[in-house]
């Protein structure tokens, strides 16, 4: 069986060679499929490795607490929803939970719109109103200045690396000042380019400009709208010992439970579900190309087929049995498939990091999505060829050698 | 003299064509026995059921009644696979058209029935090799068809019938797309087939070549009409000693004219350099 297989192998590549042309078409039929789906799959692998690093920056010790509830299924009640609600979320429960023993540091994120103003700029922006125990519970490193504290009173702002330059021209706008709701900050700090809009905090840090908890209260009516509480334990074996403590205790303060402790990949499970679903959905839409690309070979497969009637007829009077012609037909449809899958695997890869220019993640090409697409190029190979390999097989020898050509 | 040991039996073979009203009996109760190492010619009118007959037993065709023994088996029962490895190994068949495949050289041609014995590239190319030195044929192995004459298209095609030494060869009108003259060369090759022991079966329309035969069978409405032996020795000597005679001068390359040769040797060169 070897032998014929090697020998198969050998009579389809000579009589794809014989036929460049259509070879060439029918493989960039399946190769566009292919090329579709592994980039869709590559950019989809690459923003859960965006997610996943997020969840590494998070650690093994820090959880956050949200306000309302999330329905399991993340698809109808995306997070961003809870923005337009009232926060459950209270400056007391901060200080509350900051009491704790296990929790060693807590920090609130509220976020604000606003219009900032310098002398020549003026833009629209998210304000992040925090405390300076944000860069404990975050990894924030800063680029240049220093971090706001909570003794201090007056307007200072630490600013993203991004909105500075957008802000100030400046990737170094220390001193510089600017106007919001009519008061006037000071930029005491930038945060180094993180470069990572999707993460835990939902917070695009390099276009945000962080300032005092207080101040956001004040430019929101006086009320705070606390979108998320991160809570760092001590280490990671007393983080499930802070979630718990801290869960009774907000529980007990709301009287019921309004709001929800994640931590871990829960964080993150909400964005990449969707992501998933998303992925999942494009691949599908993706596939019909494929199928397109499928019908392709088995057209070209009949042609090839009804060409070589008389071929058949002489191979079966030699001693081929119906099983060696469908071998031989199939192999021949499997390469082409397979020709087109590897050329498909590589225009995707060209188109994913084209895409991927215009993207704040770049997309991963992991060897399970390639062998996933050569997978599929072999199968659509397989289902689309078997068809034509039966019914050359299928042929009456007589009828066949009387077919003159 | 062979051993008689039946090769073909036939009891009652039918092979129908159409229903009711429009149905046909091509072979209408064919009872035949044929032994090893002999050469029957089967003549008879068109449409008497020769190449039917033929076509069942090269077990390309199955019959409707009756029973085909081949070396002893029951092949009529046997299933599409088993039938397709008693094609590869006991018979050899040789059509009146070649069926060469054209885009295959002659080597590759001669050794497409190896193929479906499992054995490997190398072995086979060798086989077929071997039967083509037999047939004077070295010197065209990496011939394409279409680059050969009708006469050698047609010792290839033998070759090709020859390579895995089955028990019975059939030929269907194998010279009837030659000339007077290549028709005669088919024949001698036929005949040192059967002075070597083979066991040949041939259909033919000409009465002519039925001298080469030790045996003709002429056929009628799908029966066996006439059954006769000839004396082997006699004749086949005697066609020996008129026919070596044009095969000595033309032992390499048939009986083409000594330019065309060289043509041809120029071309083979050409086709070595670019493979």
């Amino acid at each position: 069986m070897r032998t014929l297989f090697s020998d198969y192998l050998e009579t389809a590549v000579h009589s794809l060679r014989m036929n460049r042309g259509r070879t060439l078409l029918t493989t960039i039929g399946v190769a566009i499929g292919i090329a579709s789906v592994t980039t869709i799959l590559a950019l989809a692998a690459g923003v859960t490795s965006a997610i996943d690093r997020q969840i590494q920056q998070i650690g093994g010790d820090v959880a956050v607490v949200r306000p309302g509830f999330t329905p399991s299924n993340g698809l109808t009640s995306p997070v961003v929803a809870q923005q337009f609600g009232t926060s459950s979320l209270t400056r007391g429960d901060v200080t509350a939970i900051e009491r704790l023993d296990s929790s060693l540091s807590v920090a609130p994120i509220m976020t604000i719109e606003g219009t900032l103003q310098t002398k020549s700029e003026s833009l629209v922006a998210t304000m992040v109103a925090t405390t300076s125990k944000l860069a404990d519970t975050t990894n924030l490193p800063l680029d240049q200045g220093q971090f706001f504290d909570d003794t201090s009173s007056a307007n200072l702002a630490v600013v993203g690396a991004q909105i500075a330059v957008d802000l100030f021209g400046t990737d170094n706008p220390i001193g510089q000042q600017f106007t919001t709701h009519e008061q006037r900050f000071t930029v005491i700090g930038v945060l180094e380019k993180l470069s990572n809009p999707v993460n835990y905090n939902n917070v695009d840090f390099d276009h945000a400009i962080l300032i005092d908890f207080d101040k956001g209260e004040l430019f929101n009516q006086g009320r705070s709208q606390i979108q998320q509480i991160n809570i760092r334990a001590e280490s990671t074996d007393t983080l499930n010992k802070a979630v718990a403590e801290a869960t009774a205790l907000l529980e007990k303060r709301h009287g019921e439970q309004d709001f929800q402790i994640l931590h871990g990949t829960d964080v993150t499970s909400i964005t990449s579900n969707t992501f998933h679903w998303v992925a999942i959905v494009m691949a599908a839409i993706a596939a019909i190309s494929l199928l397109v690309g499928g019908i392709g070979i088995m057209n070209i497969m009949l042609v090839g087929v009804a060409e070589r009637t008389r071929e058949v007829g002489i191979r079966k009077s030699v001693g081929a049995s119906n099983l060696t012609i469908v071998a031989q037909f199939l192999i021949e449809s499997l390469l082409l498939s397979l020709i087109g899958g590897i050329l498909g695997v590589v225009m995707g890869v060209v188109f994913a990091f084209t895409i991927a220019l215009g993207l704040y993640f770049a997309p991963v090409f992991t060897w399970q999505i390639i062998t996933a697409s050569l997978g599929v190029s072999v199968v659509v190979g397989g289902i689309f060829g078997l068809y034509p390999a039966i019914r050359a097989a299928r042929k009456d020898p007589i009828e066949s050698l009387r077919q003159y050509r | 003299m062979p051993a008689k040991k039946p090769v073909i039996e036939l009891n009652g073979l039918v092979k129908k064509y159409g229903i009711g009203d429009a149905e046909h009996r091509a072979l209408d109760g064919v009872d035949l026995r044929i032994d090893a190492g002999e050469f029957v010619a089967i003549m008879g009118p068109s449409g008497c059921g020769k190449t039917t007959l033929l076509n069942v037993l090269g077990l390309l065709d199955r019959a409707d009644d009756g029973e085909y023994h081949l070396d002893g088996d029951d092949v009529e029962r046997f299933s599409g696979g088993r039938r397709a490895r008693i094609r590869s190994e006991q018979i050899g068949i040789v059509f009146q058209n070649f069926n060469l495949i054209d885009r295959m050289t002659v080597i590759e041609n001669v050794a497409l029935p190896l193929t479906y014995h499992g054995m490997r590239h190398i072995k086979r190319l060798e086989a077929a090799s071997a039967t083509l030195k037999t047939f004077h044929l070295s010197e065209r192995e990496y011939y394409l068809p279409h680059q050969l004459s009708g006469g050698q298209m047609q010792r290839v095609a033998i070759a090709r019938a020859l390579v895995n030494k089955p028990s019975l060869i059939l030929a269907d009108e194998p010279t009837g797309n030659l000339d007077s003259r290549s028709s005669h060369v088919i024949m001698e090759e036929l005949a040192e087939l059967h002075r070597r022991g083979n066991t040949i079966l041939m259909v033919t329309h000409n009465p002519n070549l039925t001298s080469y035969a030790s045996r003709v069978i002429n056929m009628l409405d799908g029966r066996v009409a006439s059954d006769k032996k000839i004396r082997v020795a006699a004749v086949s000597e005697e066609q020996t000693i008129v026919l070596r005679t044009p095969k000595k001068t033309t032992a390499s390359g048939e009986l083409a004219p000594k330019k065309a040769t060289k043509k041809k040797r120029s071309k083979k060169t050409a086709k070595e350099k670019k493979s």
